[in-house]
């Protein structure tokens, strides 16, 4: 990561931040906030589709409409026949690399704990990798975030996005 | 495998036949009966599709019960569904879950299988056993039959061939999820664990579609006309047409709910067979769920998505999109069965029966023919689990 300047990786960093704390938040309108209101996509998939080559993911949003239909689903339309429970995202930086006009790709290794009906014990929701394209304008946004999970039996349904 | 023994001491099922037992759901003494009985007796468990493993010497592993077996692809194309042991000491032969190998080695003692099964090298062979011949201990298989490309096997020799086990008005269905003609291929998986008991898992209704996914409400999507059929041997299949209105207001990006297909489908189709595999096809999404109950508390599920060898690019990416974000763990139109499966698990600790209401005309009579949206279709069902577990039924 030498060649990369330190405020671009702040800014990744910063962006990445958000994106975790609004999650563990459960405030889906700062999720969406991550994302470039053009491009921006999620995707949330297996390893073992992932290295396969099979296409299936378990959430797929691959334009901002369904980025904005994503947080209806969870806030609207199953807010109230989800068990709720608390997520904690530890993230590691892993890699960047410059692809030129300002965007980035950025790749985190990260591990989701989550407490069952907020109030059980705790235990690994999923862990893996998020391979990410960033744009660094005013503020930096996620044209992609894919995360792509180790954990290929998820341990529940999942009721929001990693 | 003993002989039928009499159950009746250790659970006595109430008279009426709309009552379940709870503890039927929580007794773990049940499950090595539910094996012996169930998995390991007189029905068919599909494993794979022909397109999952579409190249010589693709593998899939997969379970029968606690059983480990793997299907493969031959070096004549001909798929074949092996016990996952080797057949000398019994070491597994498969650890992924998918892969492709020309040979099985057991790395314990080296003995190598063919992807047909034989065993074709054994080292030291001359200080076996006077008599040992490698013909001998092929890989043990199963009764195996092909059904639109999926592979079905039995423990059974008694029980009745495929088609007439699953009647008609289950395979006719069934096929047309299949696409017709068996002509799939293999999209992924979405890979699950519920924290319930099997059949919990299995025991959704047609009562609750509508009242349960608010998404159907809030996308004014309207039920249409429909049918529920089941069996004596307790298979259901549900076929509804879907009327998805023009305007959806609820969502920014309601092409996710396009129904592109040319199939002659009304839209709707949810089948589960006995004793716990779903299939359905709801506007183009093909989908199978091979279940795996992780003994008697647990259950793994394995959403397996397909597109058509015939469709266009367009249609794989729709029916991928539609896939990824309407059904399975995490669905739009399903993850709200994910959260029943667990909360009815934990409620069935308490005592007392679980009683089925909508479509009950005679408590005290099973009934065969039954409404698109009654729940009364899964008694069928309950009524061939307690004569399969030799449960004895009070005198009314």
């Amino acid at each position: 990561m030498s060649e990369i300047e330190p405020n671009v990786i702040f800014s990744i960093e910063n962006l990445n931040r958000d994106y975790i704390c609004a999650l563990d938040k459960l405030d889906m309108n700062k999720w969406l906030a991550c994302f470039n209101k053009q491009e921006g996509t999620y995707k949330l998939i297996s390893n073992e589709n992932e290295s396969n080559g099979f296409p299936i993911a378990f959430m797929l949003d691959d334009k901002y409409e369904r980025l904005q239909d994503r947080v209806t689903q969870v806030t609207v339309i199953q807010e109230d026949s989800t068990e709720h429970y608390q997520t904690r995202h530890m993230t590691q930086l892993t890699s960047i690399v410059d692809l030129g006009n300002n965007r980035y790709q950025a790749n985190y290794n990260f591990s989701v704990f989550y407490t069952q009906n907020l109030i059980e014990q705790t235990a690994i929701l999923c862990v893996g990798r998020y391979e990410d394209i960033v744009l660094i304008e005013n503020t930096a946004s996620f044209i992609q975030r894919k995360a792509v999970i180790d954990t290929n039996v998820l341990p529940r349904y999942m009721a929001y996005p990693v | 495998m003993s002989k039928t023994p009499d159950n009746s001491a250790i659970l006595e099922w109430p008279a009426k036949y709309n009552e379940i037992p709870k503890e039927v759901f929580e007794r773990v003494d049940l499950w090595p009966i539910e094996l012996e009985k169930i998995f390991y007796g007189d029905e068919w468990h599909p494993i794979v599709h022909q397109s999952e493993i579409p190249n010589i010497g693709d593998y899939k592993a997969s379970e029968l019960g606690e059983m480990p077996l793997f299907a493969v692809r031959g070096e004549d194309n001909q798929i074949r569904i092996f016990q996952n042991t080797c057949t000398h000491r019994g070491t597994t032969l498969v650890t992924e879950s998918l892969g492709n190998k020309t040979e099985f080695e057991c790395p314990y003692h080296r003995w190598l299988f063919s992807p047909q099964g034989e065993l074709v090298g054994c080292p030291n062979s001359r200080e076996f056993t006077p008599g040992f011949d490698k013909k001998d201990f092929s890989l043990p298989t199963f009764r195996t039959e092909e059904f639109c490309g999926l592979y079905f096997i039995t423990m059974s020799e008694t029980v009745a061939p495929l088609k007439e086990y699953l009647g008609e008005d289950f395979y006719e269905p069934l096929s047309r999820i299949l696409g017709g003609d068996g002509r799939l291929k293999f999209a992924g998986y979405q890979k699950v664990h519920y924290d319930c008991n099997w059949k919990a898992y299995c025991d959704n209704d047609g009562y609750h579609a509508p009242l349960l996914h608010l998404a159907f409400k809030m996308l004014n999507w309207q039920g249409g006309q429909g049918v529920q059929n089941v069996s004596e041997n307790g298979h259901l299949s549900f076929e509804s047409e879907l009327k998805i209105p023009d305007d959806i207001t609820a969502l920014k990006d309601a092409s996710i709910l396009d129904f592109k297909g040319t199939e002659t489908s009304t839209g709707s189709i949810v089948q589960m067979q006995f004793p716990l595999t779903v299939y359905s096809k709801h506007m183009d999404m093909l989908n199978i769920r091979y279940a795996f109950p992780k003994g008697p508390k647990g259950i793994e599920v394995h959403y397996a998505y397909f597109t058509h060898e015939d469709d266009d690019d367009e249609m794989i990416e729709h029916r991928i999109r539609q896939a990824s974000n309407l059904l399975g763990p995490c669905g739009l139109i399903s993850m709200e069965d994910a959260s029943i499966f667990s909360r009815i698990d934990k409620g069935n600790k308490t005592p007392g029966m679980a009683i089925f209401q909508k479509g009950v005309k005679d408590e005290y009579k099973l009934e065969l023919k039954v409404g698109q949206n009654d729940e009364s279709g899964n008694l069928p069902r309950w009524e061939h689990y307690r004569k399969l577990m030799g449960f004895k039924r009070a005198e009314s």
